[in-house]
């Protein structure tokens, strides 16, 4: 803590403040778990010189307050969510640990974050693996090969669907509800025709790439931590997700009129 | 000899799906191969645990607590947080089928009208998921919550 100085002047803790609150926004925008968000901002706050920050976290917004001595600052962000990208928290958090080694200081802090520059995989070949893993937990449940190339094949064409939607910023729960309409009819094609050892799997495991399994093990991460309200927020979040999906899958396979879910 | 060859595909298989949703979140490419195996190691385990019989949410409660142990020192190594690998590596464990099926039966339940044989099959699927869901996530609360109590693991 050499380089801190002893004394900080309130422009000084107002620009450290508004960092810290970038800092809280980014990682919530991003799903990142509470007890990150909070620690990161605590430990960020502490690395340059104030007393302490404290954190309030709802579903939508981040409300902050940093304390030094008898000087307090709060600020309030609102949330825009982005959807999950690992590569940002992990960034961030990178940077704010460097900032807590006093490798950077408030400058080089804000710059970085300003401009943060994390390469996303091309969407192609995102949808080309997502479909393997669906093809894989076929193979999981059973399947054989003609299973695992069917499936692979419906929820590719789901995903690149997804992705489309998705860059044109369309709502959440419409994304998933159309994803899982296109990935359960084409799917039903399978059992149509009787293809595989067991037809239904291709339905049952193209729609697994709509499984929020993220937001799910998130909402009970933080409600085990102690984030009972962003907990429940987001595991009503996952289940308006499953919900949306599960709709999209009733509607195919009540106008395919072939093969059952249950 | 047929347990062990099965126990690899099942690694490979779920080492390969975990990776495709580690594309998906964007995880970066110096994690990549961590979660592929990470993931591999940890379904590979949950289905021995099944296969001796255990429940399949204290199997996914045990698996979830090594995996979380397991990966703080990897985490430590590469200062990447913890929960960019684990849930990654959670993901093919997630009880993805139970929840759809759960969902698939509430609306079946409403449209062809009640009947008990349904209702079992919703609150049984339901209680599963919840419960798996539950297991995994207390397992990974494990290290940070019991072991590292007091400082941060990264």
């Amino acid at each position: 803590m050499t380089s801190a100085p002893l004394h900080i002047d309130r422009e000084r803790q107002m620009a450290i403040t508004r960092i810290a609150a970038r800092v809280a926004q980014l990682l919530q925008a991003y799903n990142a778990e509470s007890r990150i968000i909070e620690q990161t901002t605590e430990r960020f706050g502490i690395a340059f010189g104030l007393d302490s920050i404290e954190i309030a976290l709802t579903s939508k917004a981040v409300i902050l307050t940093s304390r030094f001595g008898e000087h307090c600052v709060t600020t309030t962000r609102t949330m825009k969510a982005h959807g999950i990208d690992m590569g940002i928290v992990c960034e961030v958090q990178r940077i704010c640990i460097l900032a807590e080694k006093q490798i950077y200081d408030l400058e080089t802090v804000k710059c970085k974050l300003d401009n943060l520059n994390i390469p996303k995989y091309p969407p192609l070949l995102i949808a080309v693996f997502v479909a393997l893993s669906c093809a894989c937990f076929s193979r999981l449940f059973g399947g054989d090969v003609v299973i695992f190339v069917c499936t692979w094949l419906a929820s590719f064409i789901a995903m690149r669907i997804r992705q489309w939607l998705t860059a044109l910023h369309h709502n959440l729960l419409t994304v998933f509800f159309i994803t899982a309409f296109v990935a359960t009819f084409i799917g039903s094609g399978a059992t149509a025709f009787g293809w595989g050892n067991n037809p239904e799997l291709v339905m049952v495991s193209s729609v697994l790439q709509l499984v929020p399994g993220f937001p799910l093990i998130n909402a009970v991460s933080d409600l085990v931590k102690g984030h009972i309200t962003i907990g429940m927020a987001r595991w009503m979040t996952a289940t308006l997700l499953t919900l949306a999906s599960t709709l999209g899958i009733v509607l195919a396979v009540q106008l395919g009129q072939i093969g059952t879910w249950l | 000899m047929v347990l062990l060859f099965d126990l690899a595909e099942d690694a490979l298989f779920s080492g390969i799906a975990a990776f495709g949703f580690a594309l998906l979140f964007n995880v970066p490419k110096q994690a990549l191969k961590a979660c592929f195996f990470f993931a591999a190691a940890a379904h590979a385990f949950r289905t021995l645990l099944l296969f001796w019989q255990l429940p399949i949410e204290w199997a996914s409660f045990i698996t979830a607590t090594l995996l979380g142990l397991a990966v703080v020192h990897w985490s430590r190594l590469v200062l990447i947080p913890r929960p960019v690998v684990t849930v990654a590596a959670v993901i093919p464990m997630v009880p993805g089928v139970y929840a759809y099926k759960s969902m698939v039966g509430l609306m079946s339940l409403h449209h062809q009208g009640f009947n008990e044989a349904l209702l079992q099959q919703v609150v049984e699927n339901s209680l599963l998921t919840i419960f798996i869901l539950v297991g995994l996530s207390f397992g990974l609360a494990i290290a940070p919550v019991l072991v590292y109590r007091d400082k941060p693991i990264v």
